[in-house]
């Protein structure tokens, strides 16, 4: 009986334990658990028109009228009028779904498909597994949704995936302007007082819509460089339509315009990617080979993969892809001089360099590795300095023509940083510092192609350039992003300091052959 | 010798202690013994120890149904060795000639404090080592997570001549000792993440030795902070650095041998993450994987001869079932010494 009357005491204190207990635990799980996926930006009305976009210089159309566009119904037209009404019925009974995905385009369509963009090109970022022999698979883009699925995009194929979408989208925007300053055809809720504007308003002509040009360029082509993601991308650009009209912005007449100009401007830079070096940039056993050789020619050691089992170059060819803005002999031209000779002993000092910083590194420089690692399921180190620029062209409240140019202009650098640091990599085929001592261990995943020079550095320098050029204000913290980006690679014992140090002085001279072209394209 | 003893909290209520029914499980006479008995006893209690420790240090601990004697400290040292080559992606299973074989050692300083017979307060403070077998990836070490739990005896209800049986509570938690990165999975030193764990145990102890154990604990795990802004896991790319980690769920049985300051158990333990991504193929691990495992094992603690209240422990455990985690082998072994800072009461 002693035991029952001791019981009671305990069975008191569970329960406060038990309280103490329950509150402790919901105070940890109420830390938000929830993470938002997408970046929530502020709605933008932009600060200028850029009513003259339409005679801003093309890059690939020859120009603004090589897609044509018809001329609109008059806004009297029963037709269009019966395209306002719909609007207004649309409008009387939103969904809250609607009502979100408007709040969500409401920042600007360039910003959110750079974002999706970047989201497709991460979840595409996988090398492929080997087989059970040590041979790997390549993805095959007639079949891509077979193990491994196409593409894998590591940073090269990344870097021209971003750059096709800009550049195809910038154009296509720019032949929008110039159909919509030639017809003048104005938005639904400026014609019919009846439509509400649930967007700012824009003062921009509403034919062809840019919404939809917009839906219709990047789905063409997104589907075409990620074709396994191509349901996502579908829903986006029919919500993006959608939005565009339920918002009062667009008719369906200016929308089905801006979605067949879009897919216009898409099928001329298909066909480009179809012939740009790209089927070619993965090479063939004969290739690899005399990558090696070439180097064992010149008395150096080559570059070997350090992947178990070792793994095939990563797109050996990518040098001689297409460029936007250097021709083949321009890429030539800028590349790099030699490396130290691996026999060297500056190679020596640096190699032993390598090892003293990865074996001693601070918690600071590990995080700058990390923050960098840009390695499989991100969006590669091009995708790394769009989501960089995206503040910057969301803060300037920019039309939408002149955000996808900021988005071309250092898509171009980067792709063309991939191309000339590619070309320099297979060139020199130059060894990775932990094939030369293998005691070095890396901070990060070791990439599967040559050292020199640091693609980091390039694509950094390339896009801190452009990005420079474009917010002057930004200079300071892009140089600094570029140096610490650019030395994330010799603290994560991947590369040399002269990979960085030349990387960076290339991927400088690379970007300002855009920012040549910017400074005249007729935008300033 | 000695024997004997009965715990102040292994499973009888305090009134038995001055009954008969102790002497007679115990097997001795108190008043020869009583003091060595209770020294004893105190070493049992060490087998409370570590939990929440690397993933690999889920063993037998925390978990089991064994309390101190009032105002009484049982510390030492362990020594543990997890490795393994096979691991699931997802749920299936493969070797990577990245990594070859991953090795995490811990050594684990741990300390548990009897406050009363049914209250103790328990430390840990693991440093962590970790090695990857082939390829160029650089190892870690430094301190992980500290643990700090309570663990209280709800209730005791003897079971007729045979034993008798406990439920116990424990509330415990760890935090991260250093800011060491959660973003090189699996050579991170852990999650770093902060826990808060509840834990039911009930334990039977027969006056033969019979030993059963089954505990059952679910923890909440704060968000972890990364190096870089977005990330992409479980189908989508966040644009933050804060990653959610599910939430854990576990539960284990022990059954076997012990008495005499001496355990022989056989172990099983189970965890399911409540949420969280598959590792995709060819990728490296992610800090809120799914990370879920079935193990199966030994706990061998015998008293050192000729050294009181010293005793080495032994403890294995294979899993043999996972998902996002390697089929790891783990084998903890150490000395743990108690210290009695009064005397035990005697009639």
């Amino acid at each position: 009986m002693t035991t029952i009357v001791t019981k009671k005491t305990p069975l008191l204190r569970t329960s406060i334990s038990a309280a103490i207990f329950l509150a402790l635990a919901l105070s940890t799980s109420s830390c938000s658990k929830d993470i938002p996926t997408s970046e929530p930006l502020p709605a933008v009305t932009p600060a200028n028109t850029d009513a003259n976009a339409g005679a801003w210089k093309m890059i690939v159309l020859s120009g603004p009228t090589q897609i044509a566009v018809a001329a609109p119904a008059p806004v009297s037209d029963p037709g269009y009028q019966s395209e306002l009404a719909s609007i207004k019925t649309a409008q009387a009974s939103l969904t809250d779904a609607q009502k979100t995905a408007i709040t969500y385009w409401s920042s600007g369509g360039v910003l959110r498909w750079n974002q999706i963009m970047r989201e497709i090109a991460a979840r595409s970022d996988l090398p492929p597994s080997p087989n059970p022999d040590g041979s790997y698979p390549v993805p095959n883009p007639a079949n891509p949704f077979a193990n491994p699925q196409y593409p894998f995009s590591n940073p090269p194929y990344a870097a021209r995936a971003y750059s096709y979408v800009s550049v195809a989208q910038f154009e296509a925007l720019k032949t929008a302007w110039y159909y919509k300053y030639q017809y003048n055809r104005p938005s639904p809720f400026k014609t019919d007082t009846g439509i509400k504007a649930l967007l700012p308003d824009s003062n921009i002509p509403s034919y062809p819509s840019e919404d939809a040009v917009e839906a219709g360029v990047n789905a063409a082509l997104l589907t075409l460089l990620f074709p396994t993601s191509v349901d996502e991308i579908n829903a986006k650009a029919a919500e993006q339509q959608q939005v565009a009209l339920i918002s009062g912005r667009a008719s369906a007449s200016d929308i089905a315009a801006g979605v067949a100009l879009g897919k216009a401007v898409a099928a001329v830079f298909a066909a480009r990617a179809a012939t740009d070096g790209m089927k070619a940039a993965g090479g063939s056993p004969a290739i690899w080979q005399s990558l090696a050789a070439n180097a064992t020619a010149r008395g150096e050691i080559p570059w070997i993969s350090q992947d178990g089992p070792p793994r095939p170059p990563m797109l050996p060819v990518f040098g001689k892809v297409k460029a936007w803005m250097m021709t083949p002999t321009d890429i030539v031209n800028e590349r790099p001089g030699p490396p130290p000779s691996t026999s060297s002993a500056q190679m020596q000092t640096e190699t032993a360099e390598v090892k003293s910083i990865v074996n001693s590194l601070t918690r600071d420089q590990q995080a700058t590795v990390y923050k960098w690692a840009d390695g499989v399921s991100t969006v590669t180190p091009p995708g790394h300095w769009d989501a960089i620029a995206e503040p910057y062209i969301s803060a300037a409240s920019f039309s939408e023509v002149r955000a996808s140019r900021s988005f071309a202009l250092l898509n171009m650098a980067l792709h063309d940083a991939a191309v000339a640091c590619w070309d320099a990599k297979y060139f020199y085929f130059n060894p990775r510092p932990s094939q030369l001592d293998p005691s070095i261990k890396t901070q990060t995943g070791l990439p599967n192609f040559p050292s020199y020079v640091s693609g980091h550095s390039d694509f950094s320098a390339a896009g801190s350039d452009v990005l420079s050029y474009l917010f002057p204000s930004g200079a300071t913290y892009f140089q600094a992003q570029m140096q610490e980006a650019a030395m994330s690679r010799l603290y994560a014992g991947i590369h040399y300091r002269s990979d960085i140090n030349v990387g960076m002085d290339h991927g400088k001279r690379i970007g300002d052959y855009t920012v040549s072209f910017a400074k005249t394209d007729g935008a300033n | 010798m000695t024997s004997n003893h009965v715990p102040a909290s292994s499973g009888f209520n305090k009134p038995l202690l001055f009954s008969r029914r102790r002497f007679l499980l115990a097997g001795s006479t108190p008043k020869s013994n009583g003091r060595r008995a209770g020294h004893a006893a105190l070493l049992s209690g060490c087998l409370t120890f570590l939990s929440l420790l690397s993933p690999s240090l889920h063993a037998q601990t925390i978990d089991d149904g064994i309390m101190l004697a009032k105002r009484s400290l049982c510390a030492g040292a362990l020594y543990t060795h997890d490795s393994w080559d096979s691991y699931w992606q997802g749920s299936l299973q493969r070797v990577n000639g990245n990594i070859g074989t991953i090795t995490t050692q811990t050594i684990t300083m741990a300390a548990n404090y009897g406050v009363t017979s049914r209250l103790d307060f328990i430390i840990n403070v693991p440093y962590v080592w970790t090695d990857a077998s082939k390829g160029v990836l650089h190892g870690q070490s430094g301190f992980q997570d500290l643990t700090l739990a309570a663990k209280y005896k709800l209730v005791s209800v003897p079971v007729g001549k045979f034993g008798a049986l406990r439920a116990i509570a424990v509330l415990s938690g760890t935090l991260p000792m250093t800011n060491y990165t959660p973003d090189l999975q699996p050579l991170s030193l852990g999650t770093n993440s902060k826990t808060l764990t509840g834990r039911a145990t009930l334990n039977y102890l027969g006056r033969r030795g019979l030993y059963l154990n089954g505990t059952a604990a679910y923890t909440f795990r704060s968000n972890v902070t990364l190096d870089r802004t977005s990330y992409y896991t479980n189908g989508q790319l966040y644009l933050s650095n804060q990653v959610a980690m599910p939430n854990l769920f576990n539960y284990g049985t022990s059954v076997g041998y012990r008495k005499n300051n001496l355990s022989l158990l056989g172990d099983f333990s189970v965890q399911q993450a409540r949420g969280g991504g598959d590792i995709r193929p060819q990728d490296m691990p992610f800090v809120s994987n799914r990370t879920n495992f079935s193990k199966a094992g030994a706990t061998i603690k015998v008293p050192v001869p000729k050294v009181k209240d010293l005793q080495y422990w032994f403890i294995y455990s294979n899993t043999f079932q996972g998902r996002n985690v390697g089929q790891a082998n783990t084998f903890t072994t150490g000395l743990m010494y108690t210290l009695p800072f009064e005397k035990r009461a005697t009639p």
